[in-house]
């Protein structure tokens, strides 16, 4: 009887131990249990307030399982360089679930295939008709380089600096695939922290563009109506991607992966012959993509990578970041519009940041404040499209110079 | 810009040391300087060959419209008749559908509607725009 009361208690105890549980209430367990409270609160903004929900909700989700204690679904230690190099037999291996999906981050094939999906489901013709809207583009990724600046003076590395930077590009596959390439591992910031920055303030782009867009314009330039554009041709759509994919590429060839996928993408669609690809890129392949990138990017959100004072600091610079890049689009629109004699309101220069389609919906939606009959929104999709090409380009700059 | 692209191939900075002011103010106007030129190329690049297009575009229709106005106007009259024969059909059509929706609709109130007569909406009630233009705009506009 004693024996089995010994085998019994023995047991449980061993249960005990190995459970999260007794991980939870040991020491370090409260990190878990804020990062666990952390994933409801995004699970809540995905699924409540509907904030950018396809993304954030995988995300939050990964977050809980990742800081389950004792789950083993994913082990950071197995991302460590040995010798310069992450050791992919001893994560296939050794590796839990979350781990094997992570290889998709790691070897930087979810990012250029989430491109492939939004460029067969973009249409370039409002950037193609009116080519100017280029250059609101480029002004706006000075929100990248001038948080680089910041980020460089509170004393961040080189790879850190670059990883926060691109979180001004607001565009989530390109900060992704930028910081899963800058960070190598050991550092004390991670793809996780940079995505989940960059998510969070994606999903804020209706709270912290207007009143920037407010502040640097006056009331008569937000009443600008501008002209109507003229109607693209079918070999314009069709010469733009190729042309697109070897001027970017041979200038920036760090910038290829992206920008060709992207630009792929948008020739299937635009080739009007290739119905079935187009489908399952847009939709099938886009969809399974999404599902893996933002698990395994939520995997990374471990309590030891969050809680912590650099993740504050990259906190304050993403948002840094936003608010630089919406206001150099801004400036830039006001210059344009002195250029062109008021042809062009500045308000859509603040939709060159990316985060298509939001940053041109909000473009529409100040303009509308000031004028209901103003509709703004195809003329910022032009510089929004243009952003995605211009934050590439700024990406692979960034990888190009950062080693 | 070869120059410059040979320079970036060779990772100017190191990742994992800290940046100094020299390296940061460099790295930005690069940054910017390279993001720029690019994208001028291709705002270049799609003046030129938007030119081109539309003088295409000016030269197809001009052709078009020459030949098109040779055949005397003997030819052009039955066409027209044609046109607008069907025309009152698809009205006839129109009219029918929409009476029977009013119908349906009375049946389920109770009540008998009589349709006097049917308007084209005229553009401008809208800005200019058509309902389904309307329809489109409110759509892609909506509060989010």
């Amino acid at each position: 009887m004693g024996g089995v009361l010994d085998f019994i208690s023995n047991t449980l105890g061993g249960l005990w131990n190995d459970s999260g549980l007794n991980a939870l209430f040991s020491a370090g367990g409260w990190k878990n249990l804020v990062m666990i409270l952390v994933s409801f609160i995004f699970m809540y903004l995905a699924i409540a307030k509907e904030f950018e929900p396809l993304l954030l909700l995988p995300i939050s989700f990964g977050m809980l399982l990742t800081n389950l204690p004792m789950a083993g679904l994913y082990h950071p230690e197995l991302w460590v360089l040995v010798d310069g190099h992450v050791d992919y037999g001893t994560v296939l291996r050794d590796g839990g679930l979350l781990d094997v999906l992570y290889l998709g981050v790691k070897l930087q094939l979810y990012p250029p295939l989430i491109f492939l999906g939004i460029g067969c489901m973009t249409d370039f013709s409002p950037l193609i008709a009116n080519p100017k809207s280029f250059l609101l583009g480029a002004a706006a990724q000075g929100g990248i380089f001038f948080t680089f600046v910041c980020a460089g003076l509170l004393g961040f590395t080189a790879a850190e600096a670059g990883s926060i930077a691109i979180i001004g590009g607001a565009d989530g596959p390109t900060a992704i695939y930028v910081s899963t390439r800058l960070l190598t591992g050991g550092g004390s910031i991670t793809t996780g922290n940079i995505a989940l920055a960059a998510y969070t303030y994606m999903a804020l782009v209706p709270i912290i563009q207007p009143p920037i867009m407010r502040a640097l314009t006056t009331k008569k330039e937000r009443s600008v109506k501008m002209e109507q554009l003229r109607t693209v041709s079918k070999t314009e759509k069709i010469i733009f991607p190729i042309a697109v994919t070897l001027i970017v590429s041979l200038l920036v060839p760090s910038a290829a992966p992206l920008v060709g996928m992207l630009m792929f993408g948008n020739l299937l669609k635009e080739s009007g012959v290739a119905a079935r690809l187009i489908d399952t890129a847009q939709n099938a392949l886009m969809n399974i993509i999404t599902i893996f990138l933002g698990i395994s990017v939520g995997a990374t959100t471990q309590a030891e990578q969050i809680i912590n004072l650099k993740f504050g600091g990259v906190m304050l610079l993403g948002v840094i970041a936003f608010s630089l890049g919406t206001a150099c689009g801004i400036i830039f629109g006001k210059i344009m519009y002195i250029v062109t004699k008021g042809k062009v309101n500045p308000l859509i220069g603040s939709a060159g940041v990316s985060a298509v389609p939001m940053a041109a919906r909000i473009s529409q939606k100040v303009g509308a404040e000031t004028d209901p009959t103003n509709f703004l929104l195809m003329h910022a999709m032009g510089p929004n499209v243009a952003g995605v090409i211009g934050s590439a380009v700024a990406a692979g700059v960034l990888l190009s110079v950062i080693g | 810009m070869n120059m410059t692209v040979m320079m970036l191939a060779e990772k100017v900075l190191k990742g994992t040391e800290k940046l100094s002011g020299v390296e940061i103010a460099s790295m930005t106007i690069i940054g910017l300087g390279i993001v720029f030129s690019g994208l001028l190329i291709l705002v270049a690049f799609l003046y030129l060959s938007g030119g081109i297009f539309k003088k295409a575009d000016a030269a197809k229709k001009k052709s078009a419209s020459a030949p098109a106005a040779a055949p005397a106007p003997v030819k052009a009259a039955p066409a027209k008749q044609a046109a607008s024969a069907t025309a009152a059909e698809d009205d006839e059509e129109v009219i029918a559908v929409i009476s029977a929706a009013i119908a349906a609709m009375g049946e389920a109130d109770g009540k008998q509607y009589r349709l006097h007569s049917v308007k084209p909406v005229t553009r401008g009630g809208g800005n200019g725009r058509s309902a389904w233009a309307q329809a489109g705009i409110h759509d892609a506009t909506r509060p989010f």
